[in-house]
């Protein structure tokens, strides 16, 4: 009784895939990170077990928010500590959200800053300060080397990752195509793709084109959208309401595929490994629908 | 050396019989050879053993020249009826190689059609990949170039700034001009100014020197 109420209340927050792309991670608001095999699950003779996880441990007091795979570890964010745990043995240790650049992690914090932390050394290299509220999003720009930082307070900021000095500052809520000011101005998705910019949140859904800073298009998407990524001539994103949005860079809205969680909150594209090249998607229900052709889904692994 | 189950009937009497005395395997493999030439025993293999026994009969007894000549006839017939058999056996033998050759070949065909057809479908996915891209490059185009319409035309700035230029060239060559005149006519003023101060100072000069005249000649006169 107390385990199904437990998984009726169980929110999917993070997902990450692993370096060989073999295994899934999900972390849910009980602190909990489950390890699934993408290759018993996808193989022709897959049956209810391997839907499960193959393994499970609680990582954090609170919610695991924030899940990112690095080339041997995968990191976990709670509230308020990072743990590193080596996909090679899967065992063993803020609001936080993670993105990586060669050696460094980069960490946007509860505390308006972003910091920046060498991995190997474990030591805080840096501190970009400019928000003025907690960050919810961060990517990265590998071309020009610069740190898109998104937050509550609603403005995109652009840094120079090489001087960390702040380059541009993007109020989204201040334009009036985006701004939709019923659900605030807080920015809780950020996308990049060399030129263009994919921010959404409190302000709808829009693309921007980041050398003349402007928004180019703007996606009539009803909800709040949590998660957007690029994939090849298509933007995807995940938000309240049971689908998952195809779009186009147009700005038309091509397909939304219905999906179990009733809102979701992740998406994480596996583009790793080619045999698996999975599309899983999470969010306020126990269970982690898996995309194998991108238009409808396959099955759902469950916690 | 185990009694045998076999279904044949007509065979089993006779297989029976004649093998009891066999090896085990010998005796199988010899069963399984005679069922497959001959598995129903109403065919050729009795047809053979039955025209060598009338043959043997037929030498060896004594027959009336008729019933001699009718066996003689019916014996001819039984190697007409095995002749017969085997020419049949032969042609279905033709048949199924020619039947196997026919399939072999059907087969390379069909093996040739799956290599072309994945060969196909590589093509088509990088089709569909370039066109993808294409895609995305004409929506990021499309979505530029709805941005940039809502600026102003750039020859109509360029109009409106090239205006603006000749008037400001026409109004500065204006103020020259007035600036000019302004100081000719400074000169000009000074020019009379002095002229009317010189004029004085020489008026002034012609008064001094007529009373300092007058004086003079008055103290001569005085003398």
């Amino acid at each position: 009784m107390f385990i199904s109420l437990q998984l009726l209340h169980m929110s999917v927050f993070s997902q990450s895939f692993s370096p060989c792309g073999r295994f899934l991670a999900a972390g849910n608001n009980y602190g909990e990170i489950a390890v699934f095999s993408l290759s018993a699950a996808l193989s022709p003779d897959a049956s209810e077990a391997s839907q499960k996880p193959i393994l499970n441990f609680t990582a954090h007091d609170g919610p695991v928010f924030s899940l990112l795979s690095t080339d041997t570890h995968l990191l976990s964010a709670g509230n308020g500590e990072i743990s590193a745990w080596s996909w090679a043995e899967l065992i063993k240790k803020v609001r936080i959200s993670c993105s990586v650049n060669d050696n460094s992690l980069i960490v946007g914090g509860g505390d308006n800053n972003i910091h920046i932390m060498d991995m190997e050394t474990g030591i805080f290299k840096s501190v970009l300060k400019g928000h003025t509220d907690y960050i919810h999003c961060l990517c990265f720009k590998e071309r020009e080397e610069e740190i898109l930082s998104g937050g509550e307070d609603g403005a995109v900021r652009i840094w120079d990752a090489r001087t960390n000095r702040p380059v541009h500052c993007i109020e989204v809520f201040k334009y009036e195509e985006c701004a939709r000011p019923q659900f605030g101005k807080w920015i809780s998705c950020l996308a990049t793709d060399s030129d263009w910019m994919l921010c959404g949140g409190g302000p709808s859904l829009s693309l921007w084109h980041l050398r003349s800073m402007s928004p180019t298009s703007v996606f009539p998407l009803p909800g709040c959208q949590r998660e957007a990524v690029f994939y090849q001539d298509l933007i995807m994103s995940v938000g309240e309401g049971p689908h998952v949005s195809h779009c186009l860079h147009g700005g038309t809205v091509k397909a939304q595929i219905p999906c179990t969680p009733s809102s979701l909150n992740t998406l994480a594209l596996n583009l790793k490994n080619s045999e698996h090249r999975v599309m899983t998607v999470g969010g306020s229900s126990h269970q982690i629908d898996v995309f194998t052709n991108f238009s409808y889904r396959a099955f759902s692994l469950s916690f | 050396m185990s009694k045998c189950t076999w279904e044949s009937e007509s065979n089993h009497g006779r297989i029976h019989q004649s093998l009891e005395w066999l090896p085990q395997q010998l005796f199988h493999e010899v069963i399984r050879k005679r069922l497959l030439i001959d598995g129903d025993g109403a065919g050729d293999d009795r047809r053979i053993n039955v025209l060598m026994k009338s043959f043997t009969k037929w030498c060896h007894s004594n027959f009336s020249p008729e019933e001699g000549f009718s066996q003689y006839q019916r014996m001819l017939t039984t190697l007409a009826q095995c002749e017969f058999s085997m020419g049949k056996t032969l042609l279905v033998y033709d048949m199924n190689l020619k039947e196997m050759e026919n399939y072999e070949a059907i087969y390379a065909d069909i093996e040739r059609s799956i290599t072309s057809a994945h060969e196909k479908i590589a093509e088509c996915k990088k089709e569909i990949q370039r066109a993808k891209r294409i895609r995305k490059n004409r929506q990021e185009y499309d979505a530029l170039a709805r941005v940039i319409k809502q600026h102003p035309d750039r020859h109509e700035t360029l109009k409106q700034l090239e205006a603006l230029d000749k008037e400001l060239q026409q109004l500065s060559h204006i103020k020259e001009n007035v600036e000019d005149k302004l100081e000719l006519r400074k000169k000009q003023f000074h020019v009379l100014l002095t002229t009317i101060q010189e004029l004085q100072q020489t008026l002034e000069n012609d008064e001094k020197m007529e009373s300092d005249d007058t004086q003079e000649s008055s103290m001569e006169n005085g003398d």
